[in-house]
């Protein structure tokens, strides 16, 4: 438990780097290939559905796996909207992340009246899968087994086949909800979240609306993620229901422990990470649940809070105020 | 924001298509002595057993270089794993296309792989011939540069419904499916002919993938007594189905299977003769999976991939990967992408002697293979026929 | 066709509840909810499919190995991957199981991946039919092997001093390992227990289905709906709540929509967790705050 906090002039280099870094992305079209760029994209993607899961699994404590159901509402939002009401794609973005946040608001409805645990992880999944079920069968939505693809468009004369353009539309969001979940992690309600997790019951005899903490953080978690899955389709410019299941969901969760149960700086680098590595892994078709099983379980028994703890104790910089590690 | 602005414009230039290089695009993923060709498929994940597509098509492949390629050039194989999933499947065209720099492709089996993967081969512009996936989406309506070499869904669903009816007195037809793209994408064809010939089905039932009974189905077709009923199950729930439709004494009832299914692994798998013996399957073959004109194609997989355990997904591929030797020879050494595809137009009833239907492709129909036979069970044998009594 | 429905339930439904069985053995001595069982189930299914057709062994002695060596794999697996991070969040927990689920997923796929195998058939028998009512050599081999377990089971549980041991475990590992008893050993035992009893399940199945890697997973929801349903934690619950579930779905499919038996099981949870959240014989399954 023994974190120096970092000083006044690293905390200015530390919002240099902040900004430093999605700056320098800003050039990375310039060195890409359309299938590296593809890639990239699915980082940014990935990142934000990291963010959102360690945000209700990391920093809330719950053990809620909605999240894949938040991307999918999200996913399919964004694809209904721009292809039967004729919406502009950016705009499905934000009003993705409200139907995701709405999924939040469901998925903390479980958790408010009790459903706790290993109940919460049950009934979560369930959640998940009922909605995949859903876009199966709510064929004249959905398309059904068939997919939905998304209408073709353009933004400044481009369309938005190109991966670059989608790159940077795609960081602009991240970073935005990036700084924005920073930001509120780093409140007054970031430290209730982080109390909530500690313990319920004495963060409520302090009246603090536990009850609206837990709330929030699971909507704010659906927001982003929702957000994801707006991108999500645009990425693939198709939406299919089998996007949605179990794998995406373990995939996920294992970013988000490989990077670091909680930490922002963390769920950003296990999804970079793990979206490489099965890139890496193309030679060997077939390996990639072996090498991925092992690489988790190594992760856990090694280094259970994740990179993050790493770099936390490389320099003081990295250090989340409002995350501790568990003792 | 005013640099933000500059880059992206700047970024959408060099993003957008190469025009100026077309004469080195044409020849992109060609040497002197290789045809580099990039096969997708799901080399991995839950579908992978319709790799086998692939490796018969790349066993092809090698008997062709094996006699001296085409020109002068090998054909050489890039493998790429879709994993059946979108994404990946995206990643690993983008990957084929812009790094690896392939000539053409060929290949991909998942449907919702191929179909979110068309648009950005059309805009790439390469050779695709799609030589397993059977989505009609794929290739309809028409993209110029993409060709279909398998009967298409549609082609296939017809000729279940075709079948079906050409059993004398067929009313009463009752559809049990998964529900996933794969079952609709024959369903769908075969209850438009159904329609088309007054009939519609009587029931619809689903049986999910994993399911391991299906008594409740059964005993809702028991109630119904269909004459004929057409079943787009995958292998395993295939043989559940008949076992238990045999076990509730409705054995004698035809089943129309797709050609996801073949009769010689349903029998093994359900062990027993007189369970399948009113099953009748698509079959896109002039012959039994183990027939006389089988053998040599049989032989070939065996050669270049001794372990290969065959089923009829092994040989579905290869039709195409003929058609395609046969356009390359068409253009000569001097080829370009452009050449190959207006050889490929010119690819006119191409007996593959391996597809029971020959392709066709012209300048207004990619979708290369029109029809399918059947195949049943005549007098204990398997029997590949043309209708309801007729042997191919 | 209530009959027969019922008769079909109960035959998977016993399926079910062997695997929810193994999960709750596991659960209540070490609180640990095993999210990778699905795989452990497929796992035991392959090793007494490596053991049949290609060792030649006759069934009943290869299931009994294959069982055996899932017991050992379930001790290894605790105590090389599960004891190291007991003491952190469930969370760690929970991916750890997954992660050696994977792995187990990962080496059938690597070695069978591209092939769907068939089982032979173990108990070819007859149907037998009773009116409008067919019994047949599956559902009776089923039926029969698992409660021929459960008797077992439960029988020693209620005869021996075991089933104390449990509930003591299970209310208080400290307070159990103040009076004398080895609470890890307790736990391998466990672990092991569970995993070969999910492996008989997948042995039972696979005659039925067929083998492939990806044979567990839809098994794995079965067993947290069963559970859910009788009540977390509560053996004969988990039991009663796998009959409850298998025939479930054979009602909803008939006498609903077929398409509804996939997703019974989800309905379960929600419905029970929400409307009931013990279950039918679990202890309060919700926190106040």
């Amino acid at each position: 438990m023994s974190q120096t906090m970092p000083t006044a002039k690293q905390r200015r280099l530390r919002s240099l780097l902040f900004w430093a870094v999605p700056a320098l992305l800003l050039l990375l079209p310039f060195a890409t290939n359309p299938y590296t760029q593809f890639i990239a994209n699915g980082m940014l993607i990935s990142a934000l559905v990291t963010l959102g899961f360690t945000l209700v699994i990391g920093n809330l404590g719950q053990l809620a796996f909605a999240n894949t159901a938040f991307f999918g509402i999200g996913a399919y939002g964004s694809a209904i909207l721009a292809a039967k009401l004729g919406l502009p794609w950016l705009l499905t973005i934000p009003l993705a992340g409200a139907l995701g946040a709405l999924g939040g608001f469901l998925a903390s409805a479980a958790a408010l009246r009790g459903i706790r645990s290993y109940y919460l992880a049950i009934i979560t999944l369930a959640f998940g899968e009922l909605m995949r079920w859903g876009y199966l069968h709510a064929k004249p939505l959905t398309g059904g087994t068939d997919g939905m693809p998304m209408p073709p468009e353009t933004l400044f004369g481009t369309s938005f086949s190109s991966d670059t353009l989608k790159f940077y539309v795609f960081l602009a969001v991240t970073v935005l909800l990036v700084k924005a979940t920073l930001n509120l992690m780093r409140s007054r309600f970031g430290r209730a979240v982080m109390a909530v997790r500690e313990n319920e019951v004495a963060t409520a005899s302090l009246a603090i609306p536990t009850s609206r903490v837990i709330l929030v953080t699971f909507m704010w978690s659906g927001f982003v993620v929702g957000c994801a899955g707006a991108l999500f389709s645009r990425h693939v410019g198709y939406v299919f229901p089998e996007s949605f299941g179990m794998l995406h969901l373990i995939a996920s969760f294992a970013m988000v422990l490989v990077g670091g149960l909680g930490s922002v700086l963390g769920a950003v680098l296990g999804a970079v990470l793990l979206t490489a590595l099965p890139e890496y892994l193309r030679a060997f078709p077939g390996m990639e649940e072996l090498f991925f099983g092992l690489i988790v379980a190594a992760v856990l028994v090694l280094m259970p809070m994740g990179l993050a703890s790493l770099l936390r104790r490389l320099s003081p910089i990295f250090v989340e105020r409002f995350y501790r590690e568990a003792p | 924001m005013k640099i933000f602005t500059t880059m992206l414009a700047t970024a959408a230039l060099v993003a957008s298509p190469l025009l100026a290089d077309d004469a080195e695009w044409e020849t992109w993923g060609l040497t002197d002595d290789a045809i580099t060709i990039g096969v997708m498929g799901p080399f991995s994940g839950n579908a992978s057993s319709y790799s086998k597509a692939l490796v018969g098509m790349m066993a092809y492949y090698d008997k062709v270089n094996d006699a001296g390629g085409v020109h002068g050039r090998k054909l050489v194989a890039v493998q790429e794993d879709t994993a059946c999933d979108s994404a990946k499947g995206l990643a690993a065209a983008k990957k084929l296309i812009s790094q690896d720099e392939v000539f053409m492709l060929q290949g991909n089996s998942c449907s919702g792989v191929a179909l979110a993967l068309r648009p950005t081969i059309v805009e790439a512009g390469l050779p695709w011939i799609v030589a397993h996936a059977v989505s009609d989406s794929i290739s309809d309506p028409m993209a110029h540069n993409i060709f279909h070499g398998v009967p298409t869904g549609s082609a296939n669903g017809r000729a279940m419904a075709a079948f079906v009816l050409s059993k004398p007195d067929t009313e009463n037809v009752a559809i049990i499916e998964h529900s996933n793209d794969w079952a609709h994408s024959y369903s769908n064809p075969a209850r438009d002919y159904l329609k088309e010939h007054g009939v519609s089905p009587s029931q619809e039932l689903t049986m999910e993938r994993g399911q391991t009974d299906a008594t409740a189905q059964i005993l809702k077709l028991r109630q119904n007594k269909p004459d004929f009923i057409i079943a787009a199950l995958y292998e395993a729930e295939t043989a559940i189905f008949l076992r238990d439709l045999k076990k509730y004494g409705m054995g004698d009832i035809p089943v129309m299977g797709t050609a996801g299914t073949d009769l010689e692994n349903t029998l093994k798998r359900t062990g027993d003769f007189d369970t399948v013996k009113n099953y009748y399957v698509i079959h896109s073959y002039v012959d039994n999976l183990d027939g006389t004109l089988m053998k040599p194609w049989a032989d070939m997989i065996h050669k270049y991939a001794p372990d290969e355990e065959l089923s009829t997904f092994s040989f579905v591929s290869i039709g195409s990967a003929e058609a395609l030797v046969a356009a390359l020879e068409a253009v000569g050494p001097d080829l370009t992408r452009s050449k190959l595809i207006a050889a490929l137009e010119q690819v006119h009833d191409f007996d593959t002697g391996i597809l029971s239907d020959p392709i066709t492709w012209t300048a207004t129909d990619h979708q290369g293979v029109k029809s399918s036979a059947v195949a049943g069970f005549v007098d204990g044998e398997p029997t590949v026929l043309k209708a309801w009594g007729q042997p191919y | 066709m209530l009959m027969q429905l019922t008769l079909g339930g109960l035959s998977q439904g016993m399926i079910y509840a062997l695997i929810a069985l193994s999960l709750t053995v596991v659960y209540r001595s070490t609180t640990v909810v095993n999210f990778g069982h699905g795989d452990f189930v497929m796992a035991g299914a392959f090793v007494s499919y490596v053991l049949v057709v290609l060792a030649g062994v006759a069934f009943l002695p290869a299931a009994a190995l294959s069982m055996i060596a899932m017991f050992v794999l379930g001790v290894l697996f605790n105590r090389g991957l599960v004891r190291p991070i007991q003491g952190g969040p469930h969370i760690g927990l929970a991916l750890m199981c997954i992660a050696a689920g994977y792995v187990l997923r990962g080496i059938a796929r690597m070695v069978w991946g591209r092939e769907v195998l068939p089982m032979p058939a173990v108990f070819d028998m007859q149907p037998i039919f009773i009116g409008n009512l067919v019994i047949t050599g599956d559902a009776v081999f089923i039926i029969g092997t698992v409660l021929v377990l459960l008797v077992l089971f439960f029988g020693l549980m209620a005869m021996t001093d075991l089933g104390k041991m449990v509930q003591a475990v299970y209310q208080s590992p400290r307070g159990a390992r103040l009076i004398g008893l080895n609470v890890d050993r307790f736990n391998d035992f466990s672990w092991g227990i569970g995993a070969a009893l999910g492996a008989l399940g997948g042995i039972l199945v696979a005659p039925v289905s067929l083998l492939h890697p990806d044979l567990g997973a839809s098994f794995l929801i079965k067993g947290f709906a069963a559970m859910t349903l009788g009540g977390f934690g509560s053996l004969g619950g988990a039991v009663l709540g796998g009959v409850l579930l298998g025939i479930a779905e054979q009602y909803a499919g008939a006498y609903l929509d077929s398409a509804l038996i996939e997703i019974t099981a989800y309905l379960v949870i929600v419905a029970v967790l929400f409307i009931r959240p013990q279950g039918l014989f679990g202890r309060k399954a919700v926190v106040k705050v």
